[in-house]
This record gives C-alpha cells, structure tokens and sequence, in this order.
C-alpha cells in the first residue's frame, strides 16, 4: 500500500521525525515499509541565488567564474552556461545538494584548475522543463536564500507500506496514524465529517431492503439531491496520484479517497438511475448477469452477493459496480453507499469471478463493520465542500450488527511466560489502552479488555500478548539459551539413513542432482510411456513442462545426463534422492522415497584409460560394482540383479534389483534409440532403488568375529562355460558341491574370444577354510575333484587342464 | 674336518659376505662357497662319508647349519648389493592418479544435513512427512482462515483427490504433535510447493526447514531467539547476530520475521545485504492456541515454531546469484560444492 507521508501528517504530528525514523518506528511494530520512494524533484539544499560578478575563466573559452550570493553567503561557482551573467537570479545547488536530473550529489569541485562550490542549474537539471539553453532566469525580485521548494513544490515521500493479512485495519491512512499514535503516545486527529443538510428526508428519497444479512449485516444509504461533476480539488488529485489512483472528478474521487483516508469502501450510484429509488441486497440467481464497469458481462451464481434494485442487478456486492447505475456525464444527483459485507463471501466473489479491486482487497481481509456511518459522512461532507452537493436528511440504514463488542481476558503472567521476560502489569495494560483496547474489568492477576471494531484479528489472549511484545519492542528480549527439556527422542533413523546413503554415494564419486517433482509429460514418456494413465496429473499447473508429478526418477536423470552432455560434459555420475509419485493399483495416490544412481561416458576407467570406446557390459558393472559397495556400506541384506525386460531400457541389459527376495529396483542400458536421440554416444546406465529397502538394515550393529586361526588353502579353477550359462549358476553349483569348508569362491579373470564360439572362459579361485585347524592337501584335492564333476555334469562346462 | 673347523668357515664366510658390495663380489662369493664344482660346503659334503659312523649324525647337523647360514646370509648380500648398485627408473609422480574423485552434495542438501545437525545438539528430532498432503494438516489445522488467500487455486497445487501438494513443511508438525503428547521436540526438512513463477528468487518446487518445540512449561519468544541465534552463529559464523521484527503469520501469535546480521559484511551494508546489514532468513513465532485446539492439545501449553528457506540460505551462504542454477544441474557447477 502507498502512504504518501504528508498525507500521513495530516491526523498525526510527525513534524520531529525523519523519514528514516519514521520507517523503523512502524517496522519494529510489525508494519513493514518496504520500499521508501521519492516522488517528483527534491529541492533539498537548492535555492534561489544572485550572481553578483561573473568574470571568463581563465583556461577556458565557454566557462565563467562567477560570485553567488544566496542571502547568507557568498560563494565562487564555476558555470558553463551561455547566459550566466552579473545580476542574474537563478537557483543554485549548494554543497550537499543531490540534483534531481542524474540524482548526482553536489561537492566541491576543481574546474581546470578553479575551484567551484556549488552548480547553478538549468530547469532540466532541476527536472522542471525540458530546457536545458542556459540556467535559469527567476523572477528578478526574488529575495536570495528562497528555498526552491517553496517556488516549485517539494517531492513527496510515499511509503511502500506491506499490510500483512491479519492487520486490514491498517489498509488506510488514517489506519497507519492510529498505529503511529499508539507508537508514539500522541493524539490522532480525526478529519471533519460535517455538513449541511437540506429540508428532504433520505427515509422518503430511497428505501434498502437486505434478504442476506450474514453477508451484509449493514448497509446505509445517503442521498444527495445535488451534485457537480467539478475536477478535483488539487490536495485531492494530488494524493490520489501518489496512492496510484487516477483523478476523474470530484463525485467519482471522493468516493475512493474517503476508502484510502479511512478503509471504508463506498459506492455510488446514479439516484435516477436506481429503479424505484429501491435498493435491494440479496444473493445472485444462478446464471445471473450483470455488465461490470470494466465492460465485462459477468455470470453470477447464487453465492454471490448483489445490490439490486427491482429492475436488476446495480453492482456486485463489495467488488465493483455495474455500467447501469454508475455515474455519467449528466450525473446530477447521487446515492451513496456505505456498507459492511461477511469478508468470507466477498472472497468467494472476487476470486470466483477473478476481478479484484481496491474495495475487495479490503472486504475479503475484513473492514470495521462500524466504519459505515462515519466513512458516508465524511464522504458528503467533501462532496458538499468540493461539489456543491446537498445532502438529504438523515440516512437510511438497516444493521443487524452484533450490539457488543469482542472482549479478551488477558492473563498477566501468561504474557511474561510467553515473551519470556517481565514487563510490569501497567505496562502491559498501558500498551494495550494505546492501542484503544479498553479496560472493562480488572483483578491483580488478569485484565478483560474491550476490542476496537476495526481490530477484526483479534480475538484471543494470544492475540493480545503479541500487540505487547511488539510493541514492547523484541529487540528487548534477553539471548540466553533455555535450559532444556529432556524430549524423548522420536526414532528419525530412516532421516539419518538417507543421510549416510547420501554421504556414501558423494564418497563413491557420485554428484548429488536435484530434479522438481513435477515435470513435462513428454519427458516421463520418453522412458516409459506405458505409465501415463498411472501418472498423477496437476489440475492446475504452473506450465505445461511442469504439469505431471515424476512417476520415476530415471526419466529426469536420463535429461540431466543429456543437458550435461549436450554442454560438454561427457563423463558423468550423478544420483538423485528424490520422491516419485503415482496412483496405485487401487487408484489412490501414493508417493515413494528413491535412489537413482546414473553413469555416462568413462565413469569407471582410470584416469589415463580413456581412448577405446566404453562397453556396455562394462559401464553395468561398474554401476552394478557401486551400488554393491553402497549395499556394503549400508548393511543392506543380499541383493541379487535378475535379468528382465524394462521398456526404456535395451534388451537383455536390464534386471530388477531383489534385496532380500524381494524386487527393490531397477537396473539397466537406457535405450540405445532413446539415447542417440539426445545425442549421448556412449552407453548410458541408471538404476533406481526404492530408499527404504535400501537402508533397512543401515544401522545395524555388528557383532564382532575373531580373525581365523588356522591358514585358508586355495586352489583355482578355469573352466569353459557354455552361453547362458551365468557366473551366478556356477558359484550356485561350486557352493552345493563344496564342503561347508569352502569358503570363498572369487571369480579372478573372464575372458570370451571367437575361437571360443560364444562360449566364456572363466577363472575362479577357491578358498578353503576350517575354523579347527589346517586342512590336509588330500582332502581339499578331493573337494575339488567333487566340484569339478558337479561342474561337468551339472551345467557341461569344461574343466581346463584335464 | 671338524666341528671347530665348521665354526671356523661359517665366521668367515658370514664375514666376507657382509663385507661384499657390489653383485659380482657376492657372485665370487656364491662360487667360493657353494659352487657346485669347487664350492667349500659340496666338498665338505662329499667328506661326510668319511666321518666314524659315531660322529656322523652330529657333523651332519653341523653341516646343515652350516650350509642355512650362507645360503641365507648370501640371499641377504644379493638382496642389499642389487638395491644399492642399480640404478632404477626414476617415476613421474606428475602423473594423473588412479581413484575416482568424491562426488559434492547438492547445496540443499548440505544445507538440510548441516542444519539438522546444529539443532541436534539443542535435543531437536529429524522428522518428514509426505509431499501430498491434507487441507487439514496443510490449512486447517494451522489456523489459516477459510478464506485466506494462500488457499486460492492461483497460489496452491490442489490434486484431482482433493489432497494438495504441502505449501509449507509446517504439516509434519501437525503430524508430530497427533501423533505424540508434548513436549514435541522436532526439525522438520523437506520439499513444498507453491504456484509461484520460477525467477531469480522463487521456484514453484522448494525447500523448508522448520522446528517446533512445544512443552506443558513456558517456552518463550526469548527462547526461540537464543535458540536461533545459536543456529545463526553456528550456520554463518560466530559473530552473526539475530533480530526479531513482528509480523503475521496464521499459526503462530506473536509472530515473527528473523534477520541475520551479513555475515559477509557485518552489518556495515553490502550487495548481499542489500546495504542493510541485515538478512530476512526465516519466520517464527509463538504457536498460535488455536492450533493445539486444532489438534487437541490442552490450550495452555506452551510452543514456538520457525521455518526458513533451504535455497535461500544456501543462496546466501555460498553466494549464489540465482535459484535456478540449483536446478539446472549442471555438472560443472555443482562440483563447486564438493
């Protein structure tokens, strides 16, 4: 909101404050400026000077040196400008002047080599005109020392006040005085609200009539028989501008100057053009219409709240008036309304039909429903003053206010407890009587006060407590830590089990990525189409690209790798933490914590290892390789990868992930398609974990081993294993085949070449161990002819060496 | 031959070996001694036979010790002579080196992790909720009148089922709070979302970090301040100082809006500041009674509440230009933070 200060000045003596004292005064209460603006030229320091000699410079052909004489002292300026002479009445900027074309500040200066205190200025300078031939000339009979100000005005201070929601009382000038007044223990100076009345009665020049008093349990017409479309009184426009309103005229401007003097919304109406003089008050009828004065037909429904009359609807209630009835050209007699509409229903209204003005801006935050009468009189009393208006009679009001004003009791200790330092019991009724709250009954232990209308927000003890604390000022309050309070802690291990995850995969050389949770559909389907109709859809999103909550973390770690490949970076491992979104078999919405882990270009190889190109299987073993040591370090039971088909990924390069028999994730090639269209030319692998079957067991706590005491004796294996046949198949049979003294088995080469015929050549090495004591050669010879025949006859792989 | 003989080959053998330098001296050695044509020890091996039959097992030991001794003690002059005459290529330790590079934390996330940490050690439990969450815990139970304009369609992403997605963190103390009795200890991180148009400030997709604490015993404004000035020390630096100024928030009364003083500037005014000194980092307040009506607290206990921007404050601490660099993930850029 705009608070022009001079208008502010108005109901309260401010006269002793600066600006900037000003300022912090009302934002340490809890009305913050914002912004502070400077509107039109600031004069401060610039006056009206006599040139008393003006003699050419001596290193310059244009300058002169002249002799300024500002009624007080005489100055030595050096000026460039052609009609600088002897004589001359013209203003000048003095030492410390900011000059308000360019706002750049006057000092002392050096021109070529002569000394200047000070600038005698053009009337662009001074941002007057746009005439910059010379300085200039004043009135020749102008006293020197004149402030400039008081010739052409002086800027105006606005303030750029933030009104938080809870404080519509302070949505007007008079609003902010009242809390300057409580701020600054000093009187608020109401405006005058008389005016003369004519012989005829409003009681016989109109009737109201209201069907819905919840939303409107007030409403008072005047009638002025009289009015005249004059301009505006200059204050008037004058103000209206700062406050960022245009001036129409004098009938139209008071109606929204009286709003931003006092908060009170008004409206007024043509009286002739009101059917039957006969305001009506009710609900719109289903589909209702009525041409707004923003010349849009609006469809209304029952909801919302009319003024009628009994031709139709005149204007919507709180919001804006209709074209009908408003004021126009031939305007000559006016009925002024000032009413009190439920501030819940104005919202409904406004936001419904997507219109918001000054008028609802108020009424959905809450106006003071008492306001009515004094806002319509003040509204006559300019309109006689400024319009020629006459005003009839009395007013026509129907009220169903509540006769009894809010009361609160406050606690006095309580107030202590809460702001955790002693402030006296007259201190704290003392701040509260400031503020207008009355005392209606008292006890040394706690004060029933009465609440101001206007202070719609408050309705509790809390309430009250924080008009004492900020007003009491928080910069008071004592920094001593509380002594605490032993909380049993809440089991927040699956919080700090991410932490560790993360911590783990950053130590494993993976970079943390951070992807929004809603995202464009096209980039979901470039993965996995087949989810879209599991997919959660925003009804009402920001943009189209951020329109369908990720169902998978994959997809956007598929575009992170490409945006960074796409801008240099070829080699990348990156992880996401995220959640994931969608609906469940049953149709319900469901979100899940994940783990997404990627791995682009070279990730693996050492760093002088990098010309032959990146094979597939290689670039999943190196992921599969960190995702076990992640297991490792995160205690995580036995995970097993089973090789499936996954749309988005190639096929027979994708498994599920099992962690402890059951499926956790995913892991595999992104589509070759998919990728070479983004332009990644080397393999592209990425996993995905659900989080909490990855860290169930992360703080599990171990339970220490000896080391062994008898030596381990080891024997290796190389063998010729047919295509399908898997590492895993094999360890699977060495194990059932093998004593329960076998202890390791450790694959140490693999090795596949053409003369093999798709078969793979492999090399294990077997550890056996007794915890008793030392093995015997013969007996772990004869272990390993036991497994070398299960080999063979199991899965006819051949034994190489026999 | 005979024991003192042995005796007396073993000490000049052992001697004269530890006396050679060079590989050829220890090779001349190596002959001298166990050649297999004139070796010494051979040709004391091939006399055994002539020893009495008595003394035979004994000069056999003998014999054996003997030929342990300076096989061993030869071992050891090659290994010392070969380490200390050739010369060995010399490495370039210039060169790259072979281990993959740690990975950097995403800043808001090290934000989260370095703030849970700090209001751990002042007793406070980490706790989440989901991103999909109820008007109750979202509006409702957090005071927010019916029609308070956070709830417009234009500011919130209300879902088909008639859940939302979280606004602020502030449901997950209403969750904490149904779910225990006071006193309720708890930061609460995580990610909310609001309508608003993505700039150099704002995201439609961000992150929280709030605390509440509420006990049956007074827990004052002067409390949160010393408990947020403790934060502020230790998240920005030992001399960085808090500043309450009122404002309004629906669930807390008094509320209030938290500065930092520049921790870069120190209060003298710079481009981060804005030339105030000052830094707007979080909300906070008292928690409104009406909120532990809301969920069924008994109405007189006490509790304060604050909640605070995770990319605005890493924005801050590591002087980041613009929000939206935290979501571009770019590779480059987030390596910074490693």
């Amino acid at each position: 909101m705009k608070l022009p200060i001079s208008w502010l000045a108005e109901y309260i003596d401010i006269s002793d404050l600066s600006v900037q004292e000003l300022a912090d005064r009302i934002t340490f209460a809890g009305i913050e400026i914002e912004g502070i603006e400077q509107v039109g030229p600031c004069f401060d320091n610039i006056v009206v000077a006599e040139v008393r000699e003006c003699v050419d410079h001596p290193n310059s052909d244009h300058l002169h040196v002249t002799k300024v004489w500002d009624g007080e002292n005489e100055y030595q300026v050096v000026c460039g400008a052609p009609n600088c002479r002897a004589g001359l009445i013209t203003p000048l900027a003095r030492i410390g002047a900011i000059v308000p074309e360019g706002k750049f500040e006057i000092k002392k200066g050096k021109l070529r080599g002569v000394e200047s205190f000070g600038m005698l200025c053009s009337a662009r300078e001074l941002m007057l005109s746009g005439d910059h031939d010379g300085i200039m000339e004043l009135d020749p009979s102008l006293k020197p020392g004149t402030p400039l100000s008081s010739l052409y005005g002086s800027s105006e201070t606005v303030f750029d006040v933030e009104i938080t929601w809870n404080r519509p009382d302070c949505l007007s000038i008079i609003g902010i005085a009242r809390e300057f007044a409580a701020i600054l223990g000093r009187p608020l100076k109401l405006p005058e609200v008389d005016f003369p009345v004519v012989e005829a009665k409003a009681a016989d020049l109109c009737n109201v009539k209201i069907e819905n008093s919840v939303n409107c349990p007030n409403y008072t017409a005047r009638v002025l028989p009289h009015v005249e479309r004059l301009p505006s009184p200059e204050f008037m426009r004058k103000r209206l501008e700062l406050c960022g309103q245009r001036s129409i005229d004098v009938v139209v401007d008071v109606s929204n100057y009286v709003m931003l003097e006092c908060g009170q919304p008004l409206h007024t109406f043509d009286y002739e053009c009101v059917k039957d003089h006969t305001i009506i008050v009710r609900n719109a009828a289903e589909g209702e219409k009525i041409k707004t004065l923003d010349d849009v037909e609006r469809t209304l429904d029952p909801a919302m709240l009319l003024i009628t009359d009994p031709a139709g609807p005149l204007a919507v209630a709180g919001v804006m008036g209709g074209e009908g009835s408003q004021i126009r050209e031939n305007t000559n007699s006016v009925l002024l309304e000032s009413a009190s509409f439920y501030a819940p229903s104005i919202k409904y209204t406004a936001t419904k039909l997507e219109l918001r003005t000054e008028s609802s801006h108020r009424f959905e935050r809450g106006v003071d429903p008492f306001l009515t009468d004094w806002a319509s009189r003040r509204a006559c009393h300019l309109l006689a003053k400024y319009a020629n208006a006459t005003v009839a009679e009395g007013v026509v009001s129907v009220d169903t206010r509540p006769a009894e004003p809010m009361r609160v009791v406050l606690r006095h200790a309580r107030v202590n407890a809460v702001i955790g330092m002693e402030i006296p019991v007259e201190q704290q009724v003392g701040i509260l009587t400031s503020l207008a709250f009355e005392i209606e009954s008292q006890t040394p232990e706690a004060t029933t006060f009465k609440v101001p209308s206007y202070r719609v927000d408050v309705d509790c003890e809390a309430d009250l407590i924080e008009e004492i604390a900020r007003m009491n000022g928080l910069d008071a309050l004592p920094d001593v830590l509380p002594a605490t309070t032993i909380v049993p802690t809440a089991d927040d291990s699956a919080i700090r089990a991410a932490s560790l995850c993360r911590r783990t995969l950053c130590q494993l050389g993976f970079t943390e990525i951070m992807n929004y949770s809603f995202t464009a559909p096209a980039i979901l389907d470039a993965f996995q189409p087949s989810t879209a109709d599991s997919r959660i859809v925003l009804p009402n999103p920001v943009s189209a690209d951020h329109s369908v909550m990720r169902d998978s973390l994959i997809p956007q770690m598929l575009d992170i790798m490409s945006y960074n490949n796409s801008h240099g970076t070829q080699t990348a491992s990156l992880f996401e933490m995220g959640r994931v979104f969608y609906k469940d078999a049953k149709g319900a919405y469901t979100e899940e914590d994940r783990v997404c882990v990627g791995l682009m270009g070279y990730a693996g190889r050492s760093a002088t290892d990098c010309v032959r190109p990146v094979e597939s299987g290689e670039a999943i073993l190196w992921l599969k390789g960190a995702l076990e040591s992640l297991a490792y370090r995160l205690h995580t039971p036995p995970m097993t990868m089973k090789a499936t088909d996954i749309e988005g990924f190639d096929k027979g390069c994708a498994a599920v992930i099992i962690i402890a028999g059951r499926p956790a994730g995913v892991i595999g090639l992104i589509n070759s398609d998919v990728r070479k269209k983004r332009r990644i030319m080397s393999p592209l692998v990425i996993a995905e974990l659900k989080r909490s079957v990855l860290l169930t067991n992360a703080f599990k706590v171990v339970n220490a081993k000896d080391v062994p005491m008898f030596p381990a004796t080891t024997r290796d294996i190389a063998l010729i294993s047919g295509a399908g046949v898997t590492h895993e198949q094999l360890v699977q049979v060495m194990k059932k085949a093998g004593p329960a003294e076998l202890t390791g088995i450790t694959l140490f080469d693999i090795f596949k070449d053409k003369k093999l015929n798709g078969r793979t050549s492999l090399a294990y090495s077997l550890e056996f161990r007794s915890p008793e004591r030392t093995l015997k050669d013969d007996e772990v010879n004869a272990a390993l002819d036991k497994i070398k025949a299960a080999l063979k006859a199991k899965l006819q792989v051949e034994i190489r060496g026999e | 031959m005979t024991i003192d003989e042995l005796t007396q080959i073993k000490a000049t053998a052992l001697a004269e070996l530890a006396a050679a330098k060079t590989p050829d001296e220890v090779e001349a050695l190596r002959i001298k001694y166990l050649g297999a044509k004139n070796g010494l020890l051979p040709a004391l091996m091939k006399q055994l036979k002539d020893v009495p039959p008595a003394d035979k097992p004994q000069m056999g030991k003998e014999l054996n010790a003997l030929r342990t001794a300076v096989t061993d003690a030869l071992q050891a002059a090659k290994d010392a002579s070969s380490s200390a005459g050739e010369a060995v290529e010399p490495f370039d330790f210039s060169l790259p080196g072979n281990w993959t590079k740690a990975g950097a934390m995403h800043p808001v996330s090290s934000v989260i992790e370095e703030t849970t940490r700090i209001f751990a050690q002042l007793g406070f439990t980490v706790a989440d909720g989901p991103d999909m969450e109820t008007e109750f815990n979202n509006f409702d139970a957090l005071n927010t009148a019916k029609h308070h304009p956070s709830r417009d369609e234009r500011d919130t992403f209300w879902l088909a089922d008639g859940n939302l997605l979280r606004t602020q963190t502030s449901p997950v103390q209403i969750r904490a709070m149904l779910a225990t009795k006071p006193p309720v200890r708890i930061i609460n991180p995580g990610r909310c979302y609001r309508r608003d148009t993505t700039d150099a400030t704002h995201a439609a997709n961000f992150h929280q970090i709030e605390g509440l604490y509420v006990d049956v015993k007074p827990v004052s404004l002067a409390d949160l301040k010393s408990t947020l000035a403790h934060f502020a020390r230790e998240m920005m630096g030992p001399n960085v100082k808090v500043r309450f100024r009122p404002h309004f928030f629906p669930f807390t009364e008094p509320s209030v809006e938290v500065d930092f003083s520049c921790h870069l500037c120190h209060g003298k005014g710079c481009r981060v500041c804005k030339q105030s000194g000052w830094i707007e980092i979080a909300g906070a307040g008292i928690v409104d009674t009406r909120v532990f009506k809301h969920i069924g607290y008994p109405e007189d206990c006490y509790g304060f509440a604050f909640g605070m921007g995770v990319e605005r404050i890493a924005m801050i601490k590591h002087g980041i230009t613009d929000l939206r660099h935290l979501y571009t993930n770019d590779l480059r850029y987030l390596k910074q933070f490693v």
